[in-house]
């Protein structure tokens, strides 16, 4: 009897096991923060993905463009997107974080422009789903631009160079915050980086890395631990994670990816940022308390920072000596830089040049 | 002549004692695009994350569900073996000469979200091989294969806390595998000792069912219900049942980084009656007697910059009446102390220090042992899904009370993993 009992209980568990197990209804990837199935193999970026509703064309980039740098589209006249993603800072700001109207200061510090449009979802609690749901909040952001988007529509609608502009690239229809963000996005998808040394060397130029850069890449990819979330092609998993990064000192905690998901699972959780052109916009993390590669290195090789109220299940030490240190340092802010003229060289928009 | 015979018998000897098995899977490695080392600290030692991420069933941890399966990237195979020359010098005889020292074909990843799979074939390389028509023609009949590890396990039934493994595999009750183990020839003596009358190997894989878990805290546990003498078939229909439980302090897994400490034990049934001419649905002989026997024990790992300190002590005790000889019940302990050190840039070479100990009950005083090895490693390449490593391993090995027995074992070979 007791035999009986014990068979039925073993059956009875791999049952349930199966059951439980055979979970079917796998998240759906937007819902899962992931835009794809991996890791996956670090190596040049693919191609732009560009979405149906709203395709790329020479007009529209440049008009785009003349929006990104224009200053006009905040309460003020004070604030341009440029002003926190700006080119001659990798598409990030000084920091420690971003500062936006009447010098009102942010919690975070602006996530880079350049490559976003690799990115599945958008700011670093991923609470847009494309570049154009992006585009739409910091002009509304009370410390950012501080404007609302009615009033910046009224703005540009009182500039005939821009309602022209409008007409060309859309037809003539009203000028609305969609189409605004639409020629936002459309610039932002051609700041793509596609010629660093590592991008050089992965396409077979054995010259392009040096030989630290090279001890660098592979520690990179493996005793760093790196590559767990910074991989593919975009250097990032577009997924959210909590290294037990501590508030800067005065700040309250920020509650991360949590707030958009309401999860508690998902406390202290930011999006990881691309490693690509990294070294052009210390400092670092998402309240810029980390001020250089090679503290980020160190911090990493502690084990993550010293909140581990929710820490990351992939923090662990490393182990890393100095001189491992110093090659993951030089290959990331070395091997990394891309060259591309439009990333690397970009000049902004002279007011002069705007639409009148 | 009999010259002849004791050197066939010893090099027979010390390759019966090289584990037939090691592993290491850098089908994992070619999924990811990973360097070995991701999951090693050098192969095959796992480090933080490989102990982690073997802990989740080859799942990234805190990612399931969010990477392909098995029937979307590169095939999952591996192999891994390693050849070199191993001589042995005693009082009696010197003896050397080359082997292939064993070969993993394995294949393992994720089928489905939270359900995993391990497949190790091992074939048999006994010499002579199967086509040799010397004077030992026939003395290796079949060069027949094994499956090592044969097993699903289904993650995650209570998020990390359950984790419910079935089929044969390495069970949990072992503080450090010796399949992990950098040494090739002299891994732990303890966990191949057996006792009189009881085949019963500590270190072998086990067919069964185990139910594991880990907690943020860094608890961690594993319990099992197992046939019992490893891969044999066990005529005993009492089943044997393990536990165990162990705490990390600090980040990491105890591996490379945060320091830990365990406890195990094993209980066991002992057949003392077979009757071969009765199986049961499972093909096993059917005792119909049995008598108990355990093996418990405490570990630790530590930890400090690329060093890691590692042993355990074991204590087992076997029935009286398992041997049928015997007046009182058969007591021994034994362990063994590591230290690991991995060096150079990107732990490009490892070296290690392994001390180990058994102590048998009087009545078997000649049989006590001690070893101290030594070994150091070379890795070639660029970390990249091949490696190669250099291995040199050097054993002295004392036995016996009144006559002792020294060997000295130098190994060295090329270690091989695709």
């Amino acid at each position: 009897m007791r035999k009986l009992a014990a068979a039925f209980f073993i059956a009875g568990m791999l049952f349930c096991s199966l059951l439980l197990a055979a979970d079917n209804s796998a998240p759906a990837l937007t819902t899962v923060s992931a835009h794809s199935l991996g890791p996956e193999r670090l190596g040049n970026l693919p191609p732009v993905l560009v979405p149906g509703n709203n395709p790329q064309t020479d007009a529209k980039i440049l008009l785009g463009k003349q929006l990104y740098f224009d200053t006009r589209l905040s309460k003020d006249n004070t604030i341009s997107c440029a002003t926190c993603h700006d080119p001659a800072l990798g598409w990030s700001d000084a920091g420690p974080t971003s500062s936006g109207i009447n010098s009102q200061r942010g919690g975070r510090r602006a996530p880079p422009v350049s490559n976003a449009a690799h990115s599945p979802l958008q700011f670093w609690d991923g609470r847009a789903p494309s570049l154009e749901e992006q585009a739409k909040g910091p002009i509304a952001n009370p410390i950012e631009m501080g404007n609302t988007h009615d009033a910046m529509l009224r703005t540009v609608d009182h500039l005939p160079g821009y309602v022209d502009a409008f007409r060309k690239v859309f037809g003539d229809v009203p000028i609305t915050i969609d189409l605004v963000a639409q020629a936002i996005a459309a610039y932002e998808r051609t700041i793509v980086t596609t010629d660093s040394p590592f991008d050089r060397f992965v396409r077979g130029d054995q010259t392009a890395l040096t030989k630290q850069e090279r001890s660098g890449l592979e520690i990179f990819n493996g005793k760093g631990r790196c590559t767990l979330c910074h991989w593919g092609g975009y250097f990032s998993d577009g997924r959210f994670h909590n290294l037990g990064v501590a508030p800067a000192p005065g700040e309250k905690p920020d509650e991360g990816r949590q707030a958009v998901t309401k999860d508690p699972l998902d406390a202290g959780k930011f999006k990881t940022p691309t490693v690509r052109d990294a070294s052009k916009r210390p400092p670092y993390m998402h309240n810029g308390t980390e001020a250089s590669l090679l503290d980020v290195v160190r911090l990493y090789n502690r084990g993550g920072g010293t909140d581990d109220a929710n820490l990351d299940p992939l923090m662990f030490p490393l182990g890393l000596s100095h001189r491992e240190i110093e090659a993951l340092v030089a290959f990331m802010s070395r091997a990394m830089v891309s060259t591309n003229p439009s990333v690397a060289s970009e000049k902004p928009v002279a007011p002069e040049e705007l639409p009148k | 002549m009999s010259r002849t015979i004791r050197a066939f018998v010893i090099v027979t000897g010390i390759l019966l004692m090289i584990p037939q098995v090691s592993q290491g899977i850098p089908a994992f490695a070619r999924k990811y695009g990973f360097n070995c080392n991701m999951c090693h600290t050098a192969y095959t030692k796992l480090n933080d994350f490989g102990q982690r991420f073997r802990n989740s069933n080859y799942q990234i941890p805190g990612q399931e569900g969010l990477e392909k399966n098995v029937f979307e990237t590169a095939p999952p195979l591996a192999l891994r073996t390693s050849f070199g020359l191993l001589s042995s010098h005693t009082k009696a005889a010197n003896t050397s000469g080359f082997v292939l020292n064993g070969l993993d074909l394995l294949s393992a990843g994720v089928l489905h979200k939270n359900i995993s799979y391990l497949l190790i074939y091992t074939p048999r390389l006994d010499e002579p091989a199967a086509d040799h028509t010397g004077s030992a023609a026939g003395s290796n009949p079949s060069q027949l294969g094994a499956l090592e590890s044969a097993s699903l396990v289904f993650s995650n039934l209570v998020k990390g806390a359950v984790n419910l493994r079935v089929g044969r595999f390495e069970p949990s009750y072992k503080p450090f595998s010796s399949k992990r183990s950098y040494y090739l020839i002299q891994p732990y003596d303890i966990y191949s000792f057996t006792t009189p009358s009881n085949d019963f190997v500590f270190d072998d894989n086990q067919m069964g069912l185990e139910v594991a878990g880990h907690f943020k805290s860094g608890f961690r546990y594993a319990c099992g219900i197992v046939n019992g003498s490893g891969a044999n078939p066990d005529n005993s229909r009492a089943k044997d049942l393990y536990v165990r439980a162990a705490q990390v302090f600090g980040r990491g897994e105890g591996q490379n980084a945060g320091q830990r400490v365990g406890l195990f034990g094993y209980f066991g049934w002992m057949p003392t009656v077979s009757d071969d001419s009765t199986f049961d649905f499972a093909g096993q002989g059917n005792g119909s007697s049995h008598e108990p026997f355990r093996r418990i024990g405490c570990d630790v790992s530590l930890n400090w910059q690329t060093f890691n300190l590692h042993g355990m002590f074991m204590q087992g005790s076997d029935d009286k009446g398992i041997d049928s000889g015997a007046t009182e019940n058969y007591k021994f302990t034994g362990g063994f102390t590591q230290l690991d050190y991995a060096g150079l840039m990107n732990n490009r070479m490892v070296g290690s220090v392994v001390y180990n100990w058994i102590t048998p009950p009087k009545s078997d005083e000649e049989r006590r042992s001690s070893s101290f090895s030594v070994l150091l490693r070379y890795y070639l390449g660029d970390w990249t899904a091949v490696n190669v490593a250099l291995h040199a391993e050097y054993t002295h090995r004392e036995e016996g009370k009144v006559e002792k027995v020294k060997t000295d074992q130098l190994g060295l070979l090329v270690d091989f993993a695709f």
